[in-house]
């Protein structure tokens, strides 16, 4: 009998897992995919890995010579979802901003109707933020360095006059440096140009080398050991020291790890009329072996999509129906613009510079490298620009209708140069809508169940997201502009499904939410969520890692609160940094075994 | 035995997926045209035919996709010609994005037998209406209705068909409804032939919220996988061409799985000017803090 199972060792899994160790729970984490060794199973190749069939971050299995695992996307969409130990940190950009005040309940401001009030959070920012301070110095966050295209982006908002946001709480329009969970550079890094370059490397390097390679997973600065590797992504901070909670602790017990352990079941019974989850079953990954595990409490963080799926196939109660809706995406968009000059476009963090918007969401920066580029640039829900609209074809302060870039076109951007292109992301604050859902698919199971179907409504959305949407990208054609752009396409995403959030959300009622204010399931006792699917709401448009990473320290508290006899420890103590030289130094040896 | 006006619409399904004109180019699989080998198909029996329809198939496949890679990255190749946009530098086919799709569709999409199957089915009921050029009418009945057989075959047999003839099928047939002049002339696939206009209309079809062909494919099957088509059919359509578009920018023509190195310049790398020196451990590009701010208020 464990004390603790988290299922899935991502964002949300990797810290209840170490705040559980931390205090000396008896935690086991299962993890469907493998812990990646990036000096042998990482390159710095596009195709080799983001292929979202055959890369080494895919939903698949490790062995990659094995199809990827099919989910159900009954549309023109794209769900990007990771295996293995990190989940979606191991390609995520590091982005680490707090959501915006008016998604939480009690919020009074002058604009509190801006927001999905319908779905706020069960809590106050006020009651979050020591949970935030705990995160941003464990990771740790910082505030991002610039490179040329922060540049550009910082050049467009100051011609357009723009506030500068100098806090760590947003709460009017501004733009600003990413606060984000990327090591600074230090010593020679982001000086010096090369690969084998020791000024390059590790140790005269340290933090980020702006090498440009976020998407790929961080490795860097080459040489260094993982646990100092400059992006925090979960496999380098979290996870490492949940699995060196003896060495940082001083009543520490590391947590277990099975990877390549695919979890089929939560398993429950029914006492007092209550239903309460007593373990899970799991499958090997690579033996097929079926395995079953006791524990007083368990902790699903297997993201949006797997979350309801291993829910309707554990057979839990759904009575308000809401298990699986309300899946929200932030209904990306890009504005794309092409430059004269150079703009750094495939160097440094991946963004590095962003613009807030309460009320309607944020934009970013975001460098990309050629075949990812292509795919931003193809990827439309607006048909072949200039040739078909598809029933859209917006035209706008952009150049021409919106659409996909296809024939001499996209040839011409292409060889226009990668680092003459600058890109902009947009993150909508979008409603949470109950037909945009995950469920089981009518197709046939695989060897783990039957799978999850991903419906995204891309053209049934509220008027309010619709019209956030509209302003943000009207913005970011003006902060283009601003900046110098020649010409500038807006693409018009169709769903991209990647910053997703309140698949299984808590919230204020239990007519529409899956979860208390704890985040433990309404109608099943001990199961808690702890990933972006507990969220309750799209956050206002802010990337959800550091959301989702503080709401799970906050939740692991309630776990110890609850069913452990303990208290909290957030407001009485002082977080661990994860580049302690105690959790490096436990880690190698760990690793080494 | 099939009814001759039955006949004639198969003839003409035949020729608008692009197998019909495939296998005449094949030469062993229909007797009594120019370039046929002169081997009865009765004689060489429906099993014989099967197996020898399966590289006409792959064939067809590759000719089709050749056809829509060069949509995504025209180069100087005959493709991109006759879509009319040559370019001098180096496309999608020097990238061997065709390659690149081909073995992603074949080896690496779970895509279930429960769509390919309904799918493929469709496709075999067909569709028919179309004037066929008088070559391909012209054909013995018999042969037509051997390769219709052995098509049916591979069709209803869903673990033989590779999804990328399947792919390539449907975008022959709604290339020959967008424009019947390509199930004649250059390459084996009718949208092949297509001009980089015609090919958006195909996709148009395909995307489309209410395209005619989903919805006429969709009626052919029953709920609950009658949305789950339609929709699946969406996505497909997107993702070829995002996928082609990838698979021109990326390495995969030039790297060794097993030494995780790269034996050339990528295409996409040559042309869009990404790291000319090759893979870096780190860039010179930090230019400091703006304004000098290092952190933020905690407020």
């Amino acid at each position: 009998m464990r004390d603790v199972i988290v299922i899935g060792a991502g964002a949300g899994g990797s810290v209840v897992a170490k705040e559980l160790a931390g205090r000396g729970l008896d935690v086991l984490v299962l993890e469907a995919g493998g812990y990646a060794d990036p000096e042998t199973d990482w390159t710095h190749y596009e195709n080799d890995a983001n292929n979202p069939l055959t890369g080494f971050m895919r939903f698949g299995p490790a062995d990659r010579s094995r199809p990827a695992w099919f989910r159900e996307t009954p549309q023109n969409s794209l769900l990007w979802q990771l295996a293995g130990v990190g989940g979606t940190t191991q390609h995520y950009f590091g982005n680490s901003p707090r959501a915006y005040p008016g998604v939480f309940a009690g919020y009074d401001g002058s604009d509190a109707a801006a927001y999905d009030t319908a779905h706020l959070f069960p809590f106050t920012y006020a009651d979050l933020v020591p949970y935030y301070e705990w995160v941003e110095a464990t990771l740790p966050v910082h505030t991002a360095a610039m490179g040329t295209k922060e540049s550009v982006f910082f050049r467009g908002c100051e011609k357009l006059g723009m506030a500068l946001q100098t806090t760590k709480t947003t709460t009017a329009d501004s733009y600003r440096p990413q606060e984000n969970a990327i090591l600074p550079p230090g010593g020679t890094a982001g000086r010096f140009s090369g690969h084998d370059d020791p000024r390059v490397q590790w140790p005269l390097a340290t933090g980020c080398t702006f090498c440009g390679y976020c998407f790929q997973g961080c490795k860097h600065p080459a040489g260094a050991p993982r646990t100092m590797a400059a992006k925090r992504s979960a496999d380098n901070s979290y996870m490492p020291m949940a699995l060196t909670a003896d060495a940082w602790s001083p009543h520490g017990k590391p947590v277990s790890l099975v990877t390549d352990a695919f979890v089929t079941r939560i398993r429950s019974e029914q006492r007092g009329g209550e239903t309460v989850a007593t373990g899970v079953s799991w499958r090997s990954v690579t033996t097929g072996e079926e395995h079953t595990e006791d524990a007083r409490v368990v902790v699903l963080s297997a993201g949006c999509t797997e979350n309801p799926r291993l829910w309707f196939n554990s057979g839990l109660p759904n009575p308000n129906d809401w298990v699986g809706r309300g899946y929200t995406d932030h209904y990306f968009d890009w504005v794309i613009g092409l430059f004269d000059d150079y703009t750094g476009s495939t160097k440094g963090a991946a963004s590095a510079a962003r613009a807030d918007f309460p009320g309607r969401g944020g934009i970013m920066n975001v460098g990309l490298p050629p075949a990812i580029q292509q795919f931003a640039l193809t990827f439309s829900d607006s048909g072949i620009r200039g040739q078909y609209g598809n029933g859209r074809g917006f035209t706008g302060p952009w150049d021409g209708p919106t659409g996909r870039l296809m024939g001499e076109e996209l040839k011409e951007v292409l060889t226009h140069g990668a680092d003459r292109l600058f890109n902009i992301l947009i993150m909508t604050d979008d409603d949470v809508e109950p037909h945009n859902r995950a469920t089981l698919s009518a197709l046939p199971a695989d060897e783990h169940g039957p799978v999850a179907k991903v419906e995204m409504r891309q053209r049934a959305r509220s008027a309010r997201t619709v019209a956030n949407r509209e302003f943000l990208a009207r913005k970011a054609v003006e902060v283009v502009r601003a900046a110098g752009a020649r010409k500038v396409f807006r693409i018009d995403w169709p769903p991209l499904i990647l910053h997703v959030h309140s698949s299984m959300r808590m919230g204020l009622s239990e007519r529409d939410s899956v979860l208390d204010d704890a985040a433990e399931a309404r109608w099943v006792r001990r199961l808690f969520v702890a990933d972006n699917s507990a969220l309750a709401n799209a956050l206002g448009g802010p990337n959800p890692t550091l959301t989702s990473q503080a709401v799970a320290t906050r939740t692991a508290e309630q776990i110890v609160r609850r069913y452990f006899g303990g208290e909290g420890w957030v407001r009485t103590e002082s977080p661990v940094v994860s580049t302690d030289a105690r959790v490096t130094r436990r880690f190698a040896q760990v690793a080494a075994n | 035995m099939p009814h001759a006006d039955n006949d004639v619409g198969r003839r003409a399904f035949l020729a608008r997926i692009g197998v019909l004109g495939a296998a005449v180019a094949a030469g062993s699989l229909l007797p009594g045209t120019a370039t046929a080998a002169p081997r009865p198909v009765r004689a060489a029996g429906l099993t014989d035919v099967v197996a020898a329809l399966r590289p006409v198939l792959a064939e067809l496949a590759r000719d089709t996709l050749n056809g829509l890679v060069v949509m995504t990255c025209p180069g100087p190749d005959a493709y991109s010609r006759a879509q009319g946009t040559p370019r001098t530098e180096p496309g999608a086919l020097e990238a061997r994005a065709t390659d690149f799709l081909i073995k992603a569709l074949d080896e690496y999409v779970p895509f279930p037998d429960q769509l390919a199957t309904p799918l493929t089915q469709s496709l075999a009921t067909g569709l028919s209406g179309t004037p066929l050029p008088s070559a391909l009418l012209d054909l013995p009945l018999s042969g037509v209705r051997t390769l219709d057989t052995a098509l049916r075959t591979l069709l209803e047999n869903d673990d033989t068909l590779p999804l990328s003839s399947l792919i390539a099928m449907l975008l022959n047939l709604v290339a020959t409804e967008v424009n019947p002049l390509a199930l004649g002339g250059a390459f084996l696939s009718p949208f092949a032939r297509l001009s980089y206009a015609d090919k958006c209309r195909v996709f148009e079809q395909l995307e489309g919220p209410h395209a005619g062909l989903v919805a006429l494919l969709d009626a052919n099957l029953p709920e609950p996988l009658r949305a789950s088509v339609s929709g699946v059919l969406q996505f497909v359509a997107g993702a070829v061409l995002e996928f082609a578009a990838y698979g021109s920018s990326c390495e995969w023509a030039v790297f060794d799985p097993a030494t995780k190195t790269i034996s050339a310049r990528p295409v996409g790398w040559q042309l869009s000017g990404y790291q000319p020196h090759g893979v870096v451990h780190g860039w010179d590009d930090f230019l400091g803090y703006y304004q000098g701010r290092t952190k933020v208020e905690n407020v």
